[in-house]
């Protein structure tokens, strides 16, 4: 491109809006990010519900393949902070809101883990105990163990949050639409028992970000193949 | 009467530096040199032009032991590329009426 030659005004514009469309094409979300934890979060909700479907437990805590995705992530997003000539305005706003929900995550479960048993402990100390009581006196009354109730069901509500900004930002149906079905299961996943909520949760992890990783990553290979 | 087109602006690889910036918060300089088609000297004389018009901010610093040069568009650049695209369409208009 010649910095001298002497433009016309339509020229001009067709200029600008070509640079704009360029500037808008060069930048594309390879999707390796949402198909990772999209199969991450199926596959250790889908294992928790088998826990407790088949009643035996696996040797690790399924959810623990949340730290393997995270080493991963750690190295797909140096990989491509390497790769990416070119920052969006919208880029900090959306990794602020993965990065906080990626700490209200670890705070839910700080949560749920650390709660119950400091309830415990004060219920102790102040005289009392949680007791499991069985209506019709079947049983004899049991000490019970506090917990957070249909905990899963946060999770999914939590699961929509950063979905829903990345959506509505990027202006991605299917993440709008992946989140909004979150919600949905939310509300049922808030009627139905732990197990069920287990199975929600891993909907809401293919419809959230499953789905639409592959439709991203779909989109890149076909333009990375078209510019070949 | 017509208003003035920004001479800065009004030239085509400036120009196209400009629209390709305007709309993202910074980009290489190897992606400009990509998108816009010019050799790296020609580019880097109208990028320099650009930033001493305050138009476009430049940051170089090193990634992996590489040099990279990084291009941004200031305030006074957005401004003055609204004004341009303003005129411009001052001008359409008036040839089509």
């Amino acid at each position: 491109m010649s910095n001298e030659k002497k433009l016309t005004e339509q020229e001009s514009l067709q200029l600008i809006t070509s640079m704009i469309q360029k500037a808008k094409a060069s930048y594309h979300d390879k999707g390796i990010s949402a198909i990772l934890w999209g199969v991450t979060i199926a596959i250790a909700s889908l294992l928790s519900y088998l826990q407790i479907e088949l009643n035996f437990d696996f040797p690790f805590d399924p959810f623990l393949l949340i730290i393997v995705a995270i080493v991963f992530q750690i190295y797909i997003s140096v990989k491509e902070s390497k790769l990416n000539k070119v920052t969006k305005h919208e880029d900090a706003a959306i990794n602020a809101v993965w990065l906080t929900y990626g700490i209200s995550i670890l705070g839910l479960v700080a949560y749920i883990n650390i709660v119950p048993n400091v309830s415990a402990q004060l219920s102790k100390q102040e005289g009392w105990e949680f007791v499991k009581h069985y209506i019709n006196n079947t049983k004899p009354d049991e000490i019970l163990s506090p917990f957070v109730l249909s905990s899963y069901s946060l999770f999914i509500l939590l699961y929509a949050f950063p979905t829903l900004v990345t959506g509505i930002t990027k202006k991605f149906v299917p993440m709008i639409v992946g989140a909004i079905l979150a919600y949905v299961f939310f509300i049922i996943s808030c009627f139905t028992a732990l197990k069920f909520d287990l199975l929600l949760g891993a909907l809401a992890a293919i419809v959230c970000w499953l789905i639409p990783g592959i439709i991203l990553r779909r989109k890149f290979l076909k333009l990375r193949n078209n510019n070949v | 009467m017509f208003k003035e087109l920004d001479p800065i602006l009004h030239s085509q690889l400036r120009l196209a530096v400009m629209s390709l910036l305007i709309g993202i918060k910074e980009a290489e300089f190897t992606f400009i040199k990509e998108k816009t088609n010019a050799t790296a000297g020609n580019l880097s004389v109208q990028i320099q032009k650009l930033k001493d018009a305050g138009y476009i901010e430049v940051n170089k610093q090193f990634k992996d032991n590489y040099p990279l040069t990084t291009c941004s568009i200031t305030k006074k650049g957005i401004e003055a590329f609204e004004k341009y695209v303003k005129a411009l369409q001052g001008y359409l208009h008036t040839d089509t009426n």
